[in-house]
């Protein structure tokens, strides 16, 4: 730890650290969309199906993150709602090219939104359809109607259609719920 | 999803399974299709294999017939003599199919029957009626995996995989309709037979016909394997689930007719379940007998498939009769009550009574009827007919003596009833007299009384009754004293008379009741 870095815990800017979960079914690409904001030596070439959880730790525009990469898989899904209570964000990744499955992940939105840590905080959601790369992908705004994203009143959310793979409008994402965290952070200071 | 292949079967298919052919990596399914006396074997996506059914054995006679066709040595009015006599000797289903369809032909199209199909040697050959698949050697989901199938001869085949060579032939009594099989080919298996005469069979590995299991009540059209039992579903609307040993387990009476069954094994929840399609479109989930969960569909659902699709672990995909295409995934959070949907029968019913054991008294009783049932029969006859005779004389005589408080025919229709009032040794005889008859009135009646004059002394022994307007209840009433100090009692008749006449109208008999009084000075 430099000398920057202590005064910088001393004069309280380390504070500003944001947890975030990001959950989705499995196969939809959360890991690698971690993996995409994670610096260039930390970085995993292949990326196999999460079990359990992973923490990961990046930085974007000054605001650190703690990210929950919670393992997709049925069984692990019951993981999730240990977390909800003290996350700052949630980010929720659609495989917008499994059109069978969506049916599925908006039941999980859904048991995700009717949870008790989750019902009544304004937590800003931030959902990723994914792979828009391949050629039977569904556009963002036919996801968020699949979802029924649009009766979702309580809750600040954002769309935007992405690709892990290559990195394509993961920042713009991650930019939205940045500025949501910071919002709240000012919001909760007055 | 869309459709991905197409490919097209020259005859009606009977039966389609996806198995494992080979080890080789990467682990593709091949995806068998029974159809007529083939198998066409489909890997790919392409056409890969075909087997054929041996062909069986015709018979001399009928071979030798179409032999002299071949020559035109014979004509066609003889051929149909011929094999119409070789039919009658063997029976319809020996024949070969070109002397079947032969049979069958007008005699004009006979000549250019034989005509085209006379070249060709005669065959005569079989057809698959179900399609299974069993593991061969590994237990695992990928392992290499035999056909088996069942065929219209009565046989039951096991394929190899790679050589599609026959491993295993075996025979049943009838021909069979489903197969259902457990157990890997090279250690040990068991396949149950549901066959077309409405019996079940199990084949074990080494066996070589079929061993009678169950009979049941009507025809199968599902059979599932739940556990250790074996779950029919019979096309009297009915769900029975049998022990392997073939004892009834339950039967299910259900509101209508199965089209499609299939077991719902998940894994995670530890449960099987067995799901039905009705012909009233709904389908039902049944844990054991109990009735878990309904599900409607939007129309008939002619077949039913559970299993891992694509990443969905518990995915239940339905056909319907309109040709569509229906795919449900199970929820996460489902969870299979019976308790709070179906009460069932109550616990109290499941209690094994505690039946003594038969005495000796019963068993030589048994056997005493068992050795006499003409003879108890008949004296049991002859006593019923004695009674009924009986009976019929004394309603005669009670027609003839007009013993009966209602008297239908004649002039006068009249109802009389009677009640004794009082403990005694004074009652109070109450008479209530109705003319039933619409329009006629009835006078110049009376009432009287006859008892036994040592016993009971009537007040009023002569009451005139009045003009009796149809339709109203009259009443009057007499004291009557029991004089009797032996504490007996008797019966008082009570006439209703014309003036003039002898023969009475109608007649109470009233049963006294004991005199309380008199007991009391006891």
């Amino acid at each position: 730890m430099g000398l920057f870095s202590k005064l910088a815990s001393l004069l309280g800017f380390k504070r500003k650290e944001a947890s975030i979960l990001v959950v989705g079914l499995d196969n939809s690409g959360k890991s690698t969309i971690i993996n995409h904001f994670k610096s260039e030596e930390d970085k995993t070439i292949d990326i196999v199906p999460t079990v359990g959880l992973n923490v990961e730790k990046f930085k974007v525009k000054s605001l650190g993150f703690i990210a929950f990469d919670m393992s997709g898989q049925g069984r692990y899904r019951n993981l999730w709602e240990h977390y909800y209570q003290d996350v700052n964000g949630i980010i929720f990744v659609v495989d917008s090219s499994d059109s069978l499955r969506i049916i599925v992940a908006k039941d999980e939105l859904d048991m995700m939104l009717q949870h008790k840590d989750i019902k009544d905080r304004n937590i800003p959601i931030l959902f990723f359809a994914n792979k828009m790369d391949l050629r039977e992908a569904l556009s963002s705004v036919k996801v968020s109607q699949a979802l029924g994203l649009d009766n979702m009143k309580s809750k600040s959310w954002h769309i935007c259609a992405s690709n892990a793979l290559t990195g394509e409008g993961l920042q713009e994402g991650v930019e939205w719920i940045t500025d949501q965290l910071k919002y709240m952070v000012e919001q909760n200071k007055r | 999803t869309h459709l991905l292949s197409e490919h097209t079967v020259i005859d009606l298919p009977t039966g389609v399974v996806a198995f494992q052919m080979d080890t080789c990596d990467p682990k593709v399914s091949a995806i068998a299709v029974a159809s007529g006396g083939h198998i066409y074997v489909y890997k790919n996506m392409r056409p890969f294999y075909k087997f054929t059914l041996p062909t069986l054995n015709i018979e001399p006679a009928e071979l030798e017939v179409w032999n002299q066709a071949k020559e035109d040595k014979i004509d066609m009015s003889s051929m149909k003599e011929v094999l119409e006599s070789i039919r009658t000797e063997v029976g319809e289903s020996n024949l070969s199919s070109r002397s079947q369809r032969f049979l069958m032909l007008e005699p004009e199209e006979l000549e250019e029957f034989v005509h085209v199909h006379k070249q060709f040697p005669l065959k005569r050959q079989t057809v698959v009626t179900c399609l299974s698949t069993m593991k061969k050697s590994m237990a695992e989901d990928d392992a290499v995996s035999c056909l088996v199938l069942g065929t219209e001869n009565k046989d039951v085949y096991v394929l190899e995989p790679d050589a599609f060579t026959i491993l295993a032939a075996m025979t049943v009594p009838s021909v069979p309709a489903f197969l259902n099989v457990t157990g890997l080919f090279d250690v040990e298996y068991r396949i149950i037979v549901a066959c077309r005469d409405g019996i079940l069979y199990t084949l074990k590995r080494g066996f070589k016909t079929g061993r009678l299991c169950v009979e049941l009540l009507s025809q199968p059209v599902g059979l599932l394997r739940v556990k250790n039992t074996v779950v029919v579903g019979c096309m009297d609307q009915t769900l029975s689930c049998f022990s392997m040993k073939g004892r009834n387990l339950w039967t299910i009476k259900l509101e209508s007719s199965i089209v499609a069954m299939e077991t719902i094994d998940i894994t995670y929840l530890g449960i099987q379940l067995i799901v039905i399609a009705l012909s009233n479109g709904l389908i039902q989930l049944y844990q054991d007998k109990y009735l878990v969960d309904v599900v409607p569909a939007e129309d008939v659902v002619t077949g039913i498939k559970f299993g891992r699709y694509g990443r969905e672990e518990n995915t239940l995909i339905m056909t319907t009769r309109g040709g569509g295409l229906i795919i449900k995934i199970l929820k996460r959070t489902a969870k299979f009550d019976p308790k709070n949907l179906t009460p069932g029968p109550p616990a109290a019913q499941h209690m094994k009574l505690s039946v003594p054991k038969k005495t000796k008294l019963f068993v030589d009783q048994t056997m005493h009827e068992r050795e006499n049932a003409v003879r108890m029969h008949r004296s049991f006859q002859h006593d019923l007919y004695r009674l009924r005779l009986n009976t019929a004389r004394s309603y005669v005589k009670v027609l003839t003596s007009s013993l009966t408080p209602v008297s239908t025919g004649g002039s006068d229709p009249l109802k009389l009833s009677a009640q004794i009032q009082g403990l005694g040794p004074v009652f109070r005889l109450r008479l209530e007299i109705q003319n039933t008859s619409t329009d006629k009135p009835s006078t110049n009646l009376f009432f009287t009384f006859h008892c036994d004059v040592r016993i009971y002394r009537v007040d009023k022994t002569f009451i005139p009754i009045p003009f009796l307007a149809p339709g109203l209840l009259y009443s009057s009433a007499t004291k009557v004293e029991c004089v009797s100090e032996l504490g007996i009692s008797d019966v008082i008749k009570v006439f209703v008379l014309r003036e003039n006449e002898g023969v009475p109208l109608i007649t109470a008999i009233i049963n006294m009741p004991i005199s309380e009084g008199m007991m009391s000075s006891y």
